[in-house]
């Protein structure tokens, strides 16, 4: 980071430890340890039991861990998932390039399209389900509608099982679309404008300042939104819950609705925790993935 | 700049227009239904769908919301969770970027780099025994007992950590030199300094909290204590045998609005703020 | 004039401090039910007779309950049906509501966990015993020989029938009644000459984000083939070749497009009330909804008419069909002596008003009102009293059955809409109930 080193100081300034200098750290801590670190642990430790929501039972060591992958609706929700993330996470981050791109300017028309690509944001996900089933719905639905002027039926979005878990995506996609339009935006503005100038005093086509200055001064951004949105996305629970239920036959249930089911449904909370932590881990791959491949790039 | 809509018309800003205006419309096209259906009598939708097209419009639904939906009381219930959830957050993480960034105490670095891995712990992982020491605690429905599980997040004191760390050292030496107390320096020298991450934080703090459903959706189970979105999802499946569309469609509109008009009156300073995000 | 306003502020304050010492802290009941919402319409209705539909009558019934009661106050939440899934939230946080309704079948998963209260003595202190009640419901309560919960009705799926597009298809007996298939066979037949003839699918199903009408629609045909698929309450059996029977006859009629297909449970209602199919398989509380719209002009019920009758009899065994019941179960928790009478007075209440709750066209769960002159005089009670005799839930002993109408119900539609073969969506059932029951 851009800190800058401070001289060191004799033993008694200001930077040698000093137990006081914890209290700053203190109250954070003190949530951090009550729910985090230790529900996570507590979480571990159930995972290993056979317990229900009203009574915890024996110890069965990997026995939930078994179950689980034996389970073939649990990897099914695996694959749910990943393909929900390959499904959102580019296309998110491409469409939100494509208008940071065209809509990086200083009018008053940018300026309103960017409000209109970024209001469906700050909206809460029960709304934007209604939205979309109201979208999908057979008969009263916007699409059936619009199918309607061309005497053509609009497909079962919501009931095909090749294409639930699209419907499900093309409503997170809209929901999500702002922050990553907004973060390359507010990158583009920080590529110092005179590097434009020499280009456009070179003669350069604008397909070769894009792929010569712009994209590659915005690499660590595109970084940052892609990890952004994975870990987002991995965690997908709202909009399948309230648009399929997880349906049609599983094929929209992720990770996090199986955990759901399972611990609030079936009462199987061992099981659950062990759904748990299976998330936990793939969140810690895939967040040591993205700074190993960021801490290379920043050593070539 | 080259790549803005206002320059020259070539052939590829015209293909550029066209990608942006059917965007747009996509955009917008699913709102606008859902506002107009609002303004339907729910049996003239039932009888022929395509009458949204053509009048009579009317704001019978929104009259009945007012007469008799929890819509407010929600509400409510949301402001208090995100405004409890952000002003916690913004202290806590500020104290303790402070904390990390500038002073030293033993086992600091460690530390640190734990409240890192909490970064990666989605809330999923801790949900189930966090709601059984909640049942312990009997903070379910109860304000607390939503807001609580929020200010563990680690993400407000990365935030403010990487911030404090970005201000130059020499402005706090001074202070510090002059015998000043560390929360004297703090509070008068740094923290007025990291206003904007501060927004930044809390923007994303409130928006965070104003859209969560999975955790209100199991601890507040009472519809006094339900959020907006536990409370519109508590209604939203029941096309059929309860209110009809149109009501249901005004209530998501109400539901919206407020946080609409919010984004609409902040919208430079959320603008920013998000940006501010990508600074680093 | 300051002192007028003075003592005026004096009254008023007087008369505030009065009005709330009057209503002096009503005793607080909290109330969980399904059934859904309806606050724009009978939000402050008190004229239970003005009310139709579970939710209006539900809502009109509380209200008039804490209009009598100004001693009492039920204030009530509305979950998302079937609402478990808070209610188990609620249990796990030692803060259940007081009076929930909770189906019959899944009772005993609460019920032996200890989460719910014997209402034996409850109810005979309000003067109540078991034999009131329908043996039915009777039935459906009972654990351990003990009420655990006051049944309000018994319910079952039906054959909702749209009289019009029946005569169209050639399908109604000299008499007026509608013709239904006695075979497999010749309902495939009669759906394909209903099709032929009005163009439009016979079937009328919510098949989109749907497991329970999947279920229903199982048990009920294996229940007619004698398929004893439950002989013991831990362990499923359902790779037989009667279970095949079932899935491959409604395959059949998906294939065939002889059903709506993409419909959700909303959606399915409103497309057989404008008319979109012949029969619509839905449960015995819409038949007081149906009913109304087919005495109202314009619509497509009151063209030729509204129909409901049980589901004919398809296979060779004993002509039944499945069936659950709705309860009012009441918390497990201390409570004092006024709590627990006003919770007996809600019941009583409840056991008193069954008949207005029966206009819904769920079947009376107090056999004086099964019996009764008047309810016999409700439309279309003459047809389906005969459900009182057919429906047959699934043995007690099975425990987590909405949980395994999820399993049930997602394998049956993924062999129905092909997107599984219909052995390997057998197979897939047989191993997941058994792993879920096996792990209790």
């Amino acid at each position: 980071m851009t800190a800058v080193q401070a001289p060191r100081k004799p033993s008694h300034g200001p930077h040698s430890p000093d137990w006081k200098n914890a209290l700053f750290v203190a109250p954070y801590l003190f949530f951090f340890v009550t729910l985090l670190v230790f529900p996570l642990f507590w979480g571990i430790w159930l995972s290993f039991h056979k317990a229900d929501t009203f009574s915890s039972g024996p110890f069965v060591g990997f026995g939930n861990y078994v179950r689980l992958f034996n389970d073939k609706v649990f990897l099914q929700s695996v694959g749910n998932t990943f393909y929900f993330v390959l499904l959102t996470v580019p296309t998110l981050a491409l469409i939100g390039l494509f208008l940071a791109l065209a809509l990086n300017a200083r009018t008053r028309t940018a300026t309103v399209l960017r409000s209109l690509f970024f209001f469906s944001s700050v909206l809460s996900v029960t709304i934007v389900t209604l939205i979309w089933r109201i979208v999908f719905i057979p008969q009263f639905g916007l699409l059936a509608t619009v199918y309607g002027w061309f005497g053509a039926t609009a497909p079962a979005f919501v009931s095909d099982p090749n294409l639930a878990m699209i419907a499900v995506a093309m409503a997170t996609i809209w929901w999500c679309l702002g922050l990553p339009m907004m973060l390359f935006l507010s990158a583009l503005q920080q590529i110092p404008g005179d590097i434009y100038e020499a280009a456009a005093l070179d003669n350069a086509s604008r397909w070769r300042t894009l792929t010569a200055i712009t994209l590659p001064s915005i690499k660590r951004t595109f970084a940052l939104v892609i990890i952004i949105q994975i870990v987002l996305q991995f965690q997908l629970f709202g909009q399948a819950w309230l648009m399929t239920r997880g349906g049609p036959n599983n094929v929209t249930k992720p990770i996090v609705l199986y955990i759901y089911d399972t611990a609030f449904r079936r009462w199987d909370l061992g099981l659950g925790a062990a759904a748990s932590e299976v998330l936990f881990v793939l969140i810690l791959l895939a967040a040591m993935a993205q700074y190993l491949i960021s801490r290379r790039k920043e050593d070539l | 700049m080259s790549s803005g809509l206002s320059n020259s018309r070539s052939f590829g800003d015209r293909v550029i227009l066209a990608l942006v205006i059917a965007l747009s419309i996509v955009m917008l096209a699913p709102a606008l239904w859902v506002i107009a259906l609002s303004f339907k009598d729910n049996a003239e939708l039932m009888a022929n769908p395509n009458s949204v097209f053509h009048p009579p419009y009317i704001i019978q639904n929104y009259i009945n919301i007012v007469g008799t939906s929890a819509v407010f009381r929600w509400i409510l219930n949301s402001l208090i969770v995100s405004i409890g959830l952000t002003v916690g957050t913004l202290v806590l993480s500020s104290l303790a970027g402070y904390g990390f960034a500038r002073l030293n105490f033993p086992g600091r670095d460690i530390l640190f780099v734990v409240v890192l891995f909490g970064l990666a712990v989605p809330e999923q992982a801790v949900l189930v025994a966090r709601h059984q020491i909640f049942s312990i605690l009997k903070f379910h429905n109860t304000y607390q007992g939503i807001i609580l599980p929020g200010l563990s997040s680690a993400f407000g004191v990365f935030l403010m950590t990487q911030y404090f760390r970005a201000i130059p050292k020499e402005l706090d030496e001074a202070a510090m030199l002059d015998n000043a107390s560390r929360f004297r320096v703090f509070w008068k020298v740094l923290l007025p300094l990291t206003l904007p991450a501060q927004a930044t934080l809390g923007i994303f703090t409130f928006l965070g909290a104003w859209n969560d459903y999975f955790w209100p959706l199991i601890s507040a189970t009472k519809k006094e204590m339900f959020t907006l979105t536990v409370g519109m999802a508590s209604t939203q499946t029941n096309f059929a045998q309860s209110e009809g569309i149109g009501y249901l469609m005004a209530q998501a509109v109400f539901a919206g609005a407020p946080i609409f008009i919010v984004y609409l009156f902040f919208q430079k300073y959320i603008v920013t703020a998000v940006s501010g995000a990508a600074v680093r | 004039m300051k002192t007028i306003v003075k003592s005026a502020l004096l009254a008023v304050s007087a008369l505030a401090i009065s009005a709330v010492t009057a209503v002096a802290d009503p005793v607080e009941i909290k109330l969980q039910r399904f059934f859904g919402a309806c606050d724009a319409d009978f939000g402050t209705n008190t004229d239970v007779a003005k009310a139709t539909g579970e939710c209006g009558i539900i809502t009109s019934l509380i209200n008039k309950f804490n209009a009598d009661n100004p001693d009492i106050h039920i204030s009530v939440t509305n979950v998302e049906w079937p609402g478990y899934d808070q209610l188990n939230a609620q249990f796990a946080a030692g803060d259940a509501p007081d009076i929930v309704t909770i189906h019959e079948s899944v009772l005993s998963d609460y019920q032996s966990k200890n989460l719910l209260l014997p209402l034996d003595d409850l109810l005979k202190s309000e003067g109540i015993t078991p034999d009131q009640f329908t043996s039915a419901a009777q039935q459906g309560v009972t654990k351990d020989g003990k009420f655990y919960g006051m049944p309000i009705d018994t319910w079952t799926m039906l054959y909702h029938v749209n009289m019009d597009l029946f005569k169209q298809a050639g399908l109604v007996n000299p008499d007026g009644t509608p013709i239904f298939p006695k075979s497999v066979d010749e309902a495939i037949a009669q759906a394909e000459q209903f099709k032929a003839k009005t163009g439009k699918p016979y079937f009328v199903q919510n098949m989109a984000n749907e497991t329970a009408l999947f279920m229903r629609n199982f048990y009920t045909y294996l229940f007619q083939q004698d398929s004893d698929f439950f002989a013991d309450p831990k362990h499923i059996k359902v790779q037989t070749p009667e279970a095949k029977k079932v899935l491959e006859f409604y395959k059949k009629i998906y294939d065939e497009d002889l059903t709506t297909k993409d419909m959700d449970y909303g959606t399915a209602i409103n497309a057989f009330l404008a008319g979109e199919g012949g029969v619509q398989l839905n449960g015995t509380w819409v038949v007081g909804d149906y009913n109304a719209q087919s005495e109202t002009a314009g619509t497509a019920l009151n063209k030729g008419g509204y129909a409901v009758y049980p589901y004919p009899q398809l296979f060779g065994g004993t002509h039944a069909q499945y069936a659950d019941g709705h309860s009012w179960a009441v918390s497990a928790k201390d409570r004092k002596p006024e709590e627990l009478a006003a919770i007996g007075k809600f019941l009583k209440f409840y056991f008193d008003n069954d008949y207005e709750w029966s206009r819904t066209g769920h079947l009376p769960s107090v056999q004086a009102v099964l019996d009764s002159d008047q309810f016999k005089a409700l439309p279309h009670r003459s047809t389906i009293l005969e459900v009182a005799k057919l429906g047959k839930p699934l043995p007690q002993q099975i425990q987590r059955q909405f949980a395994l109408q999820d399993i049930i119900g997602e394998e049956a539609g993924a062999a129905i809409t092909g997107q599984k073969d219909i052995d390997a969506a057998l197979a897939d059932m047989e191993t997941r109930v058994n792993d879920l029951l096996s792990n209790l």
